[in-house]
């Protein structure tokens, strides 16, 4: 306690000093004074009296120091007179400052906000306690049906609850449309039927209320429902008397019994939850990939284990019941890794990008720094002449680059800060709503720490750097050698391989840049297939209800395609499964060529199937290649027939003999009736993240019938405007009805890849980093280079060189330096690029032009960073400049 | 050095707190004064030792000091013990006693402990 009260005593000791010290004085001149009033007393004559107290006493100023040290912390005082110190210099080279501050924040905020970004979204994406636990179930028939076809049986799905002893618990659930029915008003909500155990598996409760009890999911019990926060507060203005009350929804009353946390929204934005109430025979059936499944693995369990503990229940099923099950395997996958496979090679590349930026900002920062401390060796040399000690000049330079990264990383907050709420607000939240995680993004404290320390180890090291470097001088020949020497002797040779490394770095992260920026366009591209101009797209649902026979499914949809036909304006519309560019996979399936049927199951072919109505094509504008097109005349009633994408065709009748041939969906016993191959059609891609155009089926929506659809209609103009008038048409034919996602095709595309713009454009925001970067390094070892070689410059044009061969020797070395880091970034960028094109959809390979055009461009901007310093050594004076010899 | 110097600062700063007991307030000359009179002349206190020390009991708040005027009419920095100090006294002087008593015992010739 004692040692704590006196270490603040000096603290305080240490501020306020002018007081102390004239007490201090005061002190031992009055000390002094009574020492000689008593040697007078004792006789001695004045002046003796006053020499032998002086004697006795010892010096005064040596006391003072003692004392000053005792009364304040030393260290602190150095510490602070270094601060002051080192705020003078760096505000008296206010260029060096700003460059490296700004070097220092754009590396460290570009990394922080990537870094956020990416983990916000990998690996918090939702938030549900022990995520890491929570695995997705599914079955794969053995063809690829993507993300969007994770389903399983229902029997199977309690047959792996009750067989693999790994999980928790197991929770099936499945969408739907719901239309809520308000006062007359039918509005579409999003809804999903899900298993007693569903809030109990995520692990999340109602925030008011209560979730489901097992009675609720027999059929007949099952009217009562869960909201979301949101659904809460748009429609019941946040009435917290809402549990007990009633809903209606398809016509049916259903009682809210509890309200989800804010937040709270798997499996994608859901405006509430009911029971999934199955029959009996629903229950038990093996035969349809019904559900989607969630499971909690037991506390402790890996995913090693748990693919084991599912693949022998499901081996067993296989078995078992060869009939439905063969070939099915069982899928085990993270929840949260499930979302981001199409983009996490994108993310990495951005990340990556990320750190060669922070790379870059680095190796352009120990450039200044070292050129600093050549420009520094004289002040350096006097300091050490006049007696600084090697620790106190150490420290003096250790404070002012801490100084310096300080301010840099109070600035690189800030940036951090904005650019990860631009990056939150670059994409519209009506597209955002469906990335889980995406509200999550905020600045990552673990990231910004992490940063900030390296940032504080990049400056220490510098600090010490530049001493251990001084050190080696000796002051007398500094003193009288200061400012000569070559441009680069060995001592420059560091900063020379920072710059090669700094045009490599640039060369490398523009090369990726263009890529990036290149597939997204390719991205655009992608969907040239068929035109999406002027086309206005809706989704709609026939609930199941209401419409339980084909036949009324085929009728809604007649006097539906009929109804848009006769609007003013609209030259075609559709019906179709999927359209291009929802970011949904189209869905797969097995296929018998009639006369080639496989001998096994498994090794039928595989195609998408879509099922369309006749116009489908001409909305599109999707070319015919050979035969026809179905018609409204292919319904029900006549025999079956198909068009096949090109695709198709040339994989399966690589002679061109499609035309006529029969084909039928499912293996060689399935029982599907035989359709016959009527026409061609031009392939289309479904989604960007498709590397090739997969081989499609389509079948007419009349022979073929399907609840949920995709409406699209072809106008002469402005689509948008078409809205309400088919909102009003379908409202004529049932009131019932809701249309969701109502927009334009055009829209839909931009949406779908807004993600990869915002790639490119940070790529590309990157890219002009980098090159700002290498510029300001190659600037930098030049100028400074020119500057030391005033004096030899001088000498040479006093001998009589022409000013255009001290340009020469400028340009020269400019010239040598780009071209070593050309010469090593140009096969490193090929390398990278060969990585990224094999994990990037829609990255080909370089483009040679691409490549020359950066190479160019760096050379350029390295000459443009050449030619100022070129000039100042064009216009040496040899005059002035000898004069310094 | 170093050593040596402690043990003195530390015998020093028992010294100050011993004089201020006996005499009550006084400046640093006086305490100088006294140490050097009541050693027999043995011991010189000169500036470079007293005020850091004095400066260091302050500190620690064993003593407290006030500016006033002197017998011969001096403006002067008066030291005065606190009750901290006073403790502080008594425990080191106790301690001090024992040490020397220890090396008393190992320094007196011949005898063994019985």
């Amino acid at each position: 306690m004692r040692g704590l009260r006196a270490w603040l005593l000096r603290l305080v000791g240490s501020f306020g000093k002018e007081r102390r010290e004239q007490d201090l004085a005061e002190e031992l001149r009055s000390h002094l004074q009574m020492h000689i009033d008593d040697n007078l007393r004792s006789g001695m004559s004045a002046q003796e009296a006053r020499r032998q107290a002086l004697l006795k006493l010892g010096g005064i100023e040596p006391t003072k120091e003692i004392y000053r040290e005792r009364r304040g912390l030393p260290l602190l005082e150095t510490v602070l007179q270094d601060l002051r110190y080192a705020t003078r210099t760096l505000r008296k080279n206010p260029g060096f400052t700003i460059i490296a501050v700004l070097t220092l924040a754009l590396g460290i905020g570009a990394n922080t906000a990537i870094f956020s970004m990416v983990n916000a979204l990998l690996l918090r994406p939702y938030n549900f306690p022990e995520l890491d636990r929570l695995v997705r179930v599914w079955e794969n028939r053995g063809i690829d049906e993507g993300a969007d076809a994770r389903f399983i049986a229902p029997q199977d799905a309690a047959d792996l609850q009750s067989g693999a002893p790994v999980f928790d618990a197991l929770t099936t659930y499945k969408c739907g449309d719901f239309n809520l029915n308000t006062e007359g008003n039918v509005q579409p909500v999003l809804g999903c039927h899900v298993s007693a155990n569903f809030f109990d598996v995520l692990g999340v409760s109602p925030a008011l209320g209560r979730a489901f009890s097992a009675p609720e999911e027999e059929p007949g019990a099952d009217q009562v429902a869960v909201v979301s926060n949101g659904f809460w507060q748009r429609r019941f203005a946040g009435d917290a008397a809402l549990p007990g009350k009633v809903i209606q929804m398809n016509g049916k009353k259903y009682t809210v019994v509890g309200i989800m946390p804010r937040g709270f929204d798997y499996p994608v934005p859901m405006e509430l939850w009911v029971p999934l109430a199955l029959s009996p025979a629903e229950k038990t059936d093996r035969a349809k990939l019904s559900l989607e499944s969630l499971g909690r693995l037991k506390p402790g369990i890996n995913l090693a284990q748990a693919r084991s503990a599912v693949d022998s229940v499901s081996r067993r099923l296989q078995q078992e019941y060869p009939a439905t099950n063969a070939n099915r395997r069982t899928e085990v996958l993270q929840l949260r890794k499930e979302l981001y496979l199409y983009t996490l090679p994108l993310f990495l590349l951005l990340q990556a990008a990320a750190v060669f930026v922070l790379l870059l900002a680095c190796a352009n920062l120990a450039n200044l720094l070292f050129a600093r401390i050549f420009g520094r060796q004289k002040e350096i040399a006097v300091r050490t002449a006049l007696g600084a000690g090697r620790w106190r000049l150490a420290r003096l330079f250790v404070t002012e680059t801490l100084l310096l990264s300080c301010i840099a990383e109070v600035v690189a907050v800030a940036v951090s800060f904005w650019s990860v709420k631009v990056l939150r607000t670059s994409i519209a939240p009506s597209w955002t709503m469906w990335v889980p995680g995406w509200d999550g993004i905020h600045v990552d404290r673990i990231v910004l720490a992490f940063t900030v320390l390296l940032i504080a180890v990049v400056g220490l090291l510098f600090g010490f750097g530049t001493v251990l470097h001084s050190s080696q001088a000796q002051p007398y020949t500094t003193l009288k050698e200061a400012g000569r020497g070559p441009m680069l002797g060995s001592k420059g040779r560091l900063r020379s391989a920072l710059v090669v490394a700094q045009v490599m770095f640039a060369l490398v992260l523009l090369v990726c840049a263009g890529l990036t920026t290149q597939a997204f366009l390719r991205l655009v591209d992608v969907y040239q297939g068929f035109q999406a101009a002027n086309v206005l797209r809706t989704e709609i649902r026939l609930p199941e209800k209401s419409y339980p026979e084909n036949s009324q499914i085929a009728s809604f949809y007649d006097r539906m395609l009929r109804g848009s036909a006769s609007l003013p304006g609209a030259s075609a519309a559709a019906l179709v499964t999927n359209s291009p560019a929802s970011n949904v996979d189209n869905e797969a399936t097995f296929f018998t060529i009639n006369g080639r049927a496989t001998a096994k199951a498994s090794e039928a072919p595989s195609a998408d199937l879509q099922i369309s109505s006749a116009d489908y094509f001409s909305v599109l504008r999707i070319p015919l290649v050979a035969g026809r097109t179905y018609t409204f005349a292919d319904n029900a009633n006549a025999a079956r027939v198909a068009v096949i994408s090109r695709s198709m065709a040339a994989r399966y009748w690589p002679n061109g003999d499609e035309l006529g041939q029969q084909i039928k969906l499912g293996a060689f016993d399935s029982t599907e009736p035989w359709m016959t191959i009527v026409g061609v059609v031009e392939d289309v891609r479904q989604n960007w993240w498709n590397p090739t155009n997969r081989p499609t089926i389509y079948e007419p929506i009349f022979q073929a019938h399907q609840r949920s659809m995709v409406f699209l209609m072809r106008v002469a103009s402005n689509p948008e405007g078409y809205a309400s008038a088919v909102r009003d048409m379908v409202r004529g034919i049932d009131d019932q009805i809701a249309l969701t996602g109502v927009g334009t095709l055009e829209k839909e595309i931009t949406d779908s890849i807004a993600i990869i713009r915002i790639m490119g454009v940070l790529m590309a925001l990157f890219g002009c980093v980098a090159l700002a970067l290498s510029s300001v390094g190659v600037y930098g070892v030049l100028a400074e280079g020119v500057a030391r070689r005033i004096p030899e410059i001088g000498v040479r044009l006093a001998l009589g060189a022409e000013p255009r061969d001290v340009m020469k020797l400028v340009f020269g070395q400019a010239l040598k330096l780009t071209g070593i880091g050309l010469a090593i970034g140009v096969p490193i960028a090929f390398a990278v690029n060969r990585a990224i094109s094999g994990l990037i959809f829609g990255i080909v390979s370089i483009n040679l032009l691409l490549l020359a055009g950066f190479t160019l461009l760096l050379l350029l901007v390295a000459l443009a960073a050449a030619y100022i310093p070129a000039r100042r050594a064009m216009r040496v004076d040899p005059m002035v400049a000898l004069r310094y010899e | 050095m170093a050593q040596k110097k402690d043990v003195w600062q530390g015998t020093l700063a028992l010294m100050v707190l011993k004089t201020l007991d006996t005499l009550g307030p006084l400046h640093g000359y006086g305490i100088a004064r006294r140490i050097e009179q009541t050693s027999g002349d043995l011991l010189a206190v000169n500036y470079g030792t007293l005020y850091p020390a004095l400066l260091k009991l302050e500190q620690e708040g064993y003593i407290s000091s006030e500016w006033g005027v002197s017998d011969n009419n001096r403006k002067a920095k008066y030291y005065k013990l606190t009750r901290a100090g006073k403790k502080q006294l008594e425990r080191e002087a106790r301690e001090w006693e024992q040490t020397t008593n220890i090396l008393a015992r190992f320094l007196s010739p011949g005898e063994e402990p019985s």
